[in-house]
């Protein structure tokens, strides 16, 4: 079609189940459906994109009334994009372990029931455990001739717990996400861990916040990795000039210990198999021994920004691709655990992650643990609870100074533009010097 | 033979004879049907630095069924109502697990209560409207030296149909129209939007909002930590309210022991010069409505007054499971969602006076909200776009700071209100003045 340069249609089917959990009763349950289309059409200059609902293929008559819409929308842009030429190809997706499909809801739910049941523990007094599963089958078309489909069942619970005593509140949870397999059997002592947890909070203090040494445990340590570098290394924020690490490729960043990978074909909760422009996917080291050394990328802003791959285009359903982490971690270092906290002399073992969020631009992040230890000499001590970290991303990851052994992964959902995605976070656990601790005691 | 009857080729006839064929379908099988079928159309566009990068289009349905069978409910939704059927048996399937309890019955006609109070017809979801809001931003961003990172502007328009198996029967109508642009000088960023039902938006504000933050921001000093009395504006306060205190005024939170507020209803817990409302009736409200996601009519409700807690709200499930009555507070989670308890608009009322006579720092936006602990309040934020005035002058932008507090304690000891408000997801708010607040600088 005259102007139409390049287009591409990714359509995804999708079937959500949930149930809902409240003081051992059910108190939602069911399956949700999702059918839609992005259609892309690259007009002389930009894109002009489609959304609609119920695509049906083979590509017909009504097909060409879309790519006229779509390209009748690209002639208002006035940027010219420019797209990268990259490999092609699909991972096989990881093989189903258990298929939570063949589950029927009533043992999922009853499964369910046994962990929030293990949380109701004396000292508790509201429970909450909830389930999500999401079947998706993808497919990709463009207009050079690539084809890919796949399909992958993603599922994850979380339990929460609430103590109460003297009119005091606190709460613990616990959660889990899976790739291609059922999470749900044998979990009970997640529900336990989340109630001792939430009444060990009640005596937890607030700490005074401050600028102090903290130690990372590997799930805040992860959400670290992803908030103070992982966004501002996305290629679309650089070339919008909305991220500190523009222009700093090759660049000492960060101490000579620290090493941040991104690899969406890694197993885990992030895995991609395709990414949303049918490009092939890889591992991108962002930072190597301190060093900035690549960007993520998606076929746009790889050609405009340059240093790294295509490769980390994402979109939720019927969503636009954005550049996106996957699976993103720090390499692990040779200490161990104890050393940190010796090394750290004063200051606080933060653990758990309640979130983050960053400004890309100003080049600062924000994020909240869910509870943590003061460390006096060199020795973990009394529980904290409301604590949170914040920092500039330039001079923080020279802070640095130990990454621990072993690195474990957490699975969660990332935002950004309006879209959340599955993504994993992992590290193993790293000493921060001067640290922007914030936390509301006055004592 | 006539061919089958598509949901996607939709006038409203046909919306109806739907409605209609499935809530037959439904009462044969079920106690009592709910459909909510919409459509939506949205065409946006994006700038990337000066230029817009694309432009998008998007036309979309939902079929959202609730059953009742036994005291049971059940839900379903689709994106493609010509499989009404696979989404009613998925509701019976949702039924038929679901607990049991006390149920009185959806809704009846609701007389008058139908229609719409935040549909503007000169909302025309097309692509020259957002090529004008997203010009209209540039030119006012123009106004000061910054780079523009990017911008978003979009239009959309919703009509619904909301039924039930006890007579109900409504249409209604939405448009939303907003736009935001987010800007740079060195490393001060500035971000500001603007939403609303009305074609009455001013981009060039907008886009001279955005670079006025970036631009005054830079060359931030440090502050000392210490004990400030703090501004925040409209969507700082937003984002706080929104972490902890409206969660805690939701029935089901109340009843199933997840609100700090359960057992306080009658007591003084804030400032007595506050009072806090949902008005589902405010002109400007993007949620304003006559009737609820369910069809209740909706009313004004105070749920703090002078500062005394007065109300918490309901939607009819948590209603009737309690005992208590509905207040008119379901609302539908986007195009598709199922219900459940929200606010239509929540308004906060109070002196109104000029925040910044005396020593203050203003803070325009805040990082990390949503990592405030929900249930106690507890929080940290790093500020953004944060300025230290002395004695009613700006005296020096502030370059980094957390502010540590709790949601519910910072009510309780203000200042006074801002005469200028701004619609802020379902809030229209004003800025706020706190006092004593914990600010970690250096």
């Amino acid at each position: 079609m005259h102007g139409i340069r390049y287009f591409d249609i990714r359509h995804v089917k999708a079937e959500i189940s949930q149930i809902d959990l409240e003081n051992g009763r059910v108190e939602s349950a069911g399956t949700t459906f999702l059918d839609r289309a992005v259609i892309r059409v690259l007009g002389p200059r930009g894109w002009g994109i489609l959304t609609v609902d119920h695509y049906e293929w083979p590509r017909g008559r009504k097909f060409g009334e879309l790519l006229a819409k779509a390209a009748s929308l690209a002639s208002l842009t006035g940027e010219k994009v420019v797209l990268a030429e990259t490999d092609t190809g699909i991972l096989p997706v990881p093989k189903v372990k258990v298929d939570p499909r063949g589950i029927d809801l009533e043992e999922k739910a009853m499964h369910l029931r046994e962990i929030e049941k293990a949380a109701l523990i004396p000292g508790i007094s509201s429970t909450r455990a909830g389930y999500v599963e999401r079947y998706e089958q993808v497919r990709f078309e463009d207009s050079c001739g690539n084809e890919h489909a796949y399909s992958v069942v993603r599922s994850g619970y979380s339990v929460l717990a609430i103590a109460q005593r003297a009119g005091e509140m606190q709460m613990g949870y616990e959660r889990r996400h899976d790739l291609q397999d059922f999470p749900l059997c044998h979990r009970q002592e997640d529900g336990e861990r989340a109630a001792r947890r939430a009444i060990a909070l009640l005596d937890a203090e607030r700490p005074r916040g401050g600028i102090m040494n903290a130690v990372l445990d590997p799930e805040l340590a992860g959400v670290f990795a992803h908030e103070a570098v992982g966004h501002a290394a996305e290629a679309d924020l650089v070339q919008e000039g909305g991220s500190v690490l523009a222009g700093r490729i090759g660049d000492r960043i960060g101490s000579d210990v620290v090493t941040i990978v991104d690899d969406p074909t890694l197993p885990g909760f992030g895995f991609e198999p395709v990414d949303a422009e049918g490009s092939r996917v890889a591992k991108t080291t962002v930072v190597e021994r301190g060093v900035l050394s690549s960007f993520l990328h998606s076929r746009e802003t790889l050609p405009v920004v340059g240093s790294g791959h295509a490769g980390n285009a994402r979109a939720m359903p019927g969503q636009v691709p954005q550049v996106r982490m996957t699976n993103t971690y720090i390499e692990e270092g040779d200490s161990t655990p104890e050393e940190l906290i010796a090394e750290c002399r004063k200051g606080v073992l933060l653990c758990g992650s309640r979130g983050g969020q960053v400004d890309p631009g100003r080049g600062v992040f924000q994020f909240n643990a869910e509870y943590g230890y003061l460390i006096e000499h060199g020795e973990c001590g009394a529980m904290v609870r409301d604590v949170s970290l914040s920092g500039e991303i330039l001079a923080t990851l020279h802070n640095i100074s130990l990454c621990a052994r072993s690195r474990k992964m957490h699975a969660g959902y990332c935002g950004k533009g309006g879209q959340t995605v599955p993504v994993s976070d992992g590290a193993p656990h790293v000493l921060l010097h001067g640290a922007v601790v914030g936390g509301s005691g006055t004592g | 033979m006539a061919p089958p009857m598509s949901f996607s080729m939709v006038r409203w006839w046909v919306a109806v004879e739907l409605v209609e064929e499935i809530l037959k379908a439904g009462a044969e099988q079920a106690d009592e049907l709910e459909v909510y079928l919409a459509t939506g159309t949205t065409v946006s566009a994006r700038l990337r630095k000066k230029e817009i990068s694309y432009a998008s289009g998007s036309k979309h349905h939902a079929l959202s069924l609730r059953v009742v069978r036994d005291g049971k409910i059940g839900f379903s939704s689709t994106g493609n109502p010509d499989s009404w059927k696979d989404c009613l048996r998925a509701a019976l399937k949702s039924a038929a697990l679901a607990a049991r309890q006390e149920w009185r019955g959806l809704p009846g006609p609701a007389g008058d209560a139908g229609g719409s109070i935040n549909y503007d017809e000169n909302v025309v979801p097309d692509p020259e409207c957002v090529s004008r809001l997203l010009k209209g931003m540039m030119e006012g961003a123009s106004q000061h030296p910054v780079d523009i990172i990017s911008g978003s502007a979009q239009v959309s328009r919703c009509r619904a149909f909301l039924a039930n198996t006890s007579g109900l029967f409504c249409e209604e109508r939405e448009s939303m129209v907003s736009a935001g642009l987010e800007t740079i000088r060195d490393q001060s960023t500035g971000y500001e939007y603007e939403t609303s039902w009305r074609m009455d938006i001013d981009p060039v504000s907008i886009g001279e909002k955005s670079a006025f933050l970036a631009a005054t921001s830079h060359g931030g000093r440090d502050i000392p930590t210490g004990i400030y009395d703090v501004v925040l504006s409209p969507d700082a306060l937003d984002q706080l309210l929104g972490s902890a205190l409206l969660p805690a005024l939701s029935g089901r939170n109340v009843h199933t022991g997840r609100s700090r507020l359960a057992d306080l209803l009658g007591q003084e817990v804030c400032d007595t010069a506050l009072s806090l409302i949902d008005n589902p009736f405010h002109p400007g409200g993007s949620g304003s409505c006559l009737h609820d996601g369910e069809g209740t009519p909706t009313r004004v409700l105070a749920l703090i007054r002078k500062g005394v807690l007065s109300s918490f709200a309901y939607d009819l499930k948590t209603a009737c499971r309690y005992g208590k009555e509905t207040t008119g507070n379901a609302v539908r989670s986007g195009l598709g969602g199922g219900v459940t308890i929200g606010f239509h608009c929540i308004t906060l009322e109070g002196p109104r006076r000029d925040l910044l006579e005396e020593d203050t720092l203003w803070v325009h936006d805040i990082v990390g909200a949503h990592t405030a602990n929900p249930l106690t309040g507890d929080f940290s934020v790093e500020l953004a776009n944060a300025y230290f005035y002395r004695d009613g002058t700006p005296e020096y932008p502030v370059r980094k700071a957390m502010m540590s507090g709790n949601v519910f304690e910072m009510l309780r000891d203000t200042g006074g209100l801002s005469f200028e408000e701004k619609v802020v997801g379902c809030c229209v708010l004003p800025s706020i003045r706190l006092k004593n607040q914990r600010i970690i600088g250096k």
